[in-house]
């Protein structure tokens, strides 16, 4: 009862201080407070439950019916990352993007974010069909606007149209869902099947919430709305997008999933392979991106895959009731998920700090902010390092988690999905190394490809807080992931009846293990960072250097000799799909002038679906002719919709008997 | 037997509506079917209820007094020409009309009523009136006569209304507020669409009656 209140008002106060931002003087601080307050109430109601609080609800009357709203560890688990990034990103966004701008984005901009994180909180609350569906919407609703914030840019407002299509259709799907579960369950309230009776029933249920809940997530053919979409919002808004809004068609397909009696083997092994598969082309075009906002959204859908992966193992587990494959699996999506929102916004807050200094999204009109951004540089490091996977930050964790529960299932005999799914996480960890090396190597190191590289600046202290929180945060996971067992075993015990506090027992040692040699690492390196840092050999870095005679021009070299990022990923460039290059053929001793062009189009999107959906388009031009912009006839049309109906009723007895 | 009578003229009053040349007497006899649908409740004989007579009261003075009076001030600001102007014909249209009525006898008859009720008249009658309603609306090029229309509309909507005036008496009032507030709004839109569609001087004329 305690906790659900806490969220309940936890979501009060954010639509409250949302209400306030839409004043024409905004209280900015007393918004943002309430804001603050509310996300405290959701992280203390969540941290409490996951700690073993019991679940707690509230039934009220919806449309005479009962409705329940409730708050139980899968809730929490999900809670806890929307309301740190939310938070998070209003103290972000008070200097990203000011209150007094022109023509009101900046209102509008507060307004909806608060509405999104209210009816985000309101949806992981919802057990009730339709309770669930008005908060999905007006979730959907409120990131539509908030990705149309620069709406006066062309792109900006195709990209939120085609969100709003996609997530539309999504919710189509959803409709469809929530009308079948109310058919099976008998109300629209959502209650745990016991027993399968129609497996045919079930099986639609179950495949309208990973198609519906698809389009959220990103997953493999669904994601074409995404990559652009995130690029367009403001920072702090595609942090929250990013970090939690994609990852509630995660929690749906969860929460739909166990209350169902009963997933279908091949179903886990599916949605593994379906995860692999979109994990390796989510890296693989993000190693294609110019504009590093762009490249953060593909890396999203890698790591989204991953995620998917994580739920398909342990589907997997579910099938064939194996315990521990159920723990790794879900909590491995789990902890990915809290992961993934750590350190994908923190890059987009760096991202966002970049584009404030810099107003370019190109990469390659970038470069050697290192020197003149320090701070972010320094904060944004961690966020590389967690996002490759690597030791000692949280990502390798979680990924961790996943290795271990695809050789279990290796060792268990269900080869053919688990064997893919290791070749594909090894992989876009691989690739995604490559990737961000080229983000941060583009961005940070070098000298200045432009004028604006040139002038940017570190931003605002109120910027850099939150960036700094998430960088701590990313590093004390990593080193004290063996605290958050217990944690995450009450989530997935509610995914997975039956299996008490197995990650707490059957990991601990070795995340403790882990833990101490990542703290011997950390102090090598700290060890050799200062023994580079020691005064003589800086002494010897900056005095005057011998160069070689035969240098060949390339002693001192110039900003425009520098690798471009496109150059360096240009070697893996069978592995991204939508990269078009052509290039010049040279002939003869002395050829002429020539040039290379290098252009990226969204396989999916607008390879496959843009030039179908234009030809569709061309074909309904022709119910053109029906508006004829004389009202008498618009009023004709109605009238003979009325007369039809009543003929209908008329006649509808005679004519079926 | 009364609220009979005032049924048969109100369907009386529709053809005369449909058949008349001039827009004057269209306007006189649109106020004159408000008129006898508002004085409805009271023939009905619901007198003791005091929020049907609010009601009736309510009715007939917008719709014997404020609309005539809109009407009455755009006519005379404005030099309208007297005739109707329909796209269809009269005769045409009489005859259209008498179709529609003749639809909504049979149409009524097929629509199964709450037992006991006795007037057997009211839902043709009111099925008769929306369709005359229509083709109004539809038919009659002039905005204002456009107007008119939406009224024989409403009134048929409101003879609808009537038969539930006993058992939802606070959802009917709604529903009638509502109608009254949603017209003045709609119309104000529709004649803001006349404007740009057809920049035609009727529609300025119109913007009188909005105020």
């Amino acid at each position: 009862m305690l906790d659900v209140a806490l969220v309940l008002a936890s979501s009060g106060c954010w639509f409250a201080g949302a209400l306030l931002s839409a004043f024409s003087r905004p209280p900015e601080r007393l918004a943002t407070g309430l804001g603050l307050l509310g996300s405290l109430l959701a992280l203390g109601a969540s941290i409490h439950l996951l700690l073993g609080g019991p679940t707690s609800w509230v039934v009220f009357q919806a449309w005479g019916l009962p409705a329940r709203l409730e708050v139980d560890a899968l809730s929490a688990a999900f809670l806890l990352p929307l309301h740190l990034v939310g938070g998070l990103g209003l103290i972000y966004g008070r200097r990203y993007w000011p209150a007094q701008l022109p023509w009101g984005s900046g209102r509008s901009l507060r307004f909806f974010y608060g509405l999104l994180v209210a009816a985000m909180t309101l949806l992981f609350l919802a057990r009730h069909g339709l309770v669930f569906l008005v908060a999905w919407e007006l979730m959907a609703v409120s990131a539509f606007f908030l990705v149309g914030t620069d709406h006066e840019k062309p792109e900006v407002r195709r990209a939120s149209w085609v969100y709003l299509a996609c997530t539309h259709t999504g919710t189509l799907l959803l409709t469809a869902m929530v009308i079948l579960m109310a058919q099976r369950m008998g109300g629209l309230q959502w209650t745990v099947l016991p027993v399968s009776t129609s497996p045919w029933f079930e099986g639609g249920i179950l495949l309208l919430a990973l198609v519906g809940f698809g389009f959220k997530a990103g997953v493999l053919p669904l994601h074409f709305w995404l990559p652009s979409a995130h690029a367009s919002a403001p920072s702090h808004v595609s942090a929250i997008l990013s970090a939690v809004m994609l990852k509630t068609g995660i929690y749906g397909i969860l929460r739909v999933s166990c209350l169902l009696p009963a997933i279908p083997r091949g179903v886990g092994g599916t949605l593994l392979a379906l995860g692999a598969l979109t994990a390796v082309y989510g890296v693989g075009n993000a190693l294609a991106q110019r504009d590093y906002k762009r490249l953060l959204a593909y890396s999203s859908i890698e790591n989204l895959g991953i995620i998917l992966m994580g739920v398909g193992l342990g589907w997997t587990g579910r099938a064939t009731h194996d315990p521990w494959l159920m723990a790794l699996g879900f909590g491995g999506a789990l902890f990915h998920i809290w992961n993934h929102s750590l350190f994908k916004s923190l890059l987009f807050y760096g991202a966002g700090a970049i584009l404030h200094a810099t107003g370019t999204r190109d990469m390659e009109a970038l470069g050697g902010l290192g020197r003149r951004m320090p701070r972010t540089a320094l904060l944004v490091f961690p966020a590389v390092l967690a996002v490759t996977a690597l030791p000692p930050f949280n990502a390798f964790l979680s990924e961790w988690f996943l290795y271990r529960g695809l050789f279990t299932s290796l060792a268990h005999g269900y080869p053919w999905s688990a064997a893919l799914g290791l070749v594909a996480l090894a992989l876009a960890g691989g690739l995604a190394a490559v990737a961000f090396a080229r983000f941060f190597g583009t961005l940070f190191l070098g000298s200045p490809r432009s004028e604006a590289a040139e002038h940017a600046h570190d931003p605002a202290g109120s910027m850099l807080l939150p960036m700094a929180v998430l960088a701590g945060l990313c590093l004390a996971v990593g080193l004290g992931a063996f605290l958050l067992l217990p944690l995450l075993d009450r989530a997935v015990a509610v995914l997975a009846p039956g299996t008490p506090a197995l990650l707490a027992r059957g990991l601990q040692g070795d995340l403790r293990l882990l833990a101490g040699l990542e703290l011997v690492f950390l102090l090598l390196v700290a060890a050799g960072l200062a023994w580079l840092r020691r005064p003589e050999a800086v002494a010897a870095a900056s005095g005057p250097q011998d160069l070689p005679t035969w240098g060949c021009g390339y002693a001192v070299p110039v900003p425009r000799a520098q690798y471009t990022g496109s150059s360096f990923a240009d070697a893996w460039a069978p592995v991204q799909p939508g990269l078009r290059a052509r290039r010049p053929h040279l002939r003869g001793l002395f050829p002429g002038g020539a040039s290379f062009r290098q252009a990226f189009k969204e396989p999916v999107g607008e390879v496959f679906l843009e030039p179908r959906v234009a030809r569709v388009a061309e074909r309904l031009l022709r119910f053109r002719r029906f508006q004829q912009g004389h009202l008498p006839v618009y009023l004709l049309y109605v009238l003979l919709t009325l007369l039809g109906t009543f003929l209908w009723m008329l006649l509808r007895e005679r004519l079926l008997g | 037997m009364l609220p009979d009578l005032l049924i048969a003229l109100t369907m009386l009053s529709n053809f005369s509506l449909v058949a008349t040349s001039r827009v004057s007497k269209a306007i006189q006899f649109a106020v004159l079917q408000g008129v006898l649908l508002g004085l409805m409740p009271l023939a009905m004989g619901l007198g003791r209820h005091f929020h049907i007579v609010l009601l009736a009261v309510a009715a007939v003075t917008v719709k014997g007094w404020l609309i005539p009076f809109l009407f009455r001030r755009a006519l005379k600001q404005v030099h309208i020409q007297r005739e109707v102007d329909p796209y269809i014909g009269y005769t045409v249209s009489l005859m259209l009309c008498a179709l529609g009525t003749g639809l909504s006898l049979l149409l009524a008859h097929n629509l199964p009523l709450k037992p006991g009720t006795e007037y057997v008249l009211m839902v043709p009658a009111s099925l008769a009136t929306l369709f005359t309603g229509f083709l109004l609306l539809v038919s009659r090029r002039k905005a204002l006569t456009q107007v008119v229309g939406y009224l024989v509309l409403e009134n048929g909507i409101y003879l609808f209304g009537l038969l539930l005036v006993e058992d939802m008496p606070a959802l009917v009032e709604a529903g009638i507020l509502l109608d009254l507030f949603v017209g003045i709004f709609v119309m104000g839109i529709v004649i803001n669409h006349i404007r740009v569609a057809f920049d035609s001087t009727d529609t300025r004329h119109l913007a009188e009656l909005k105020d």
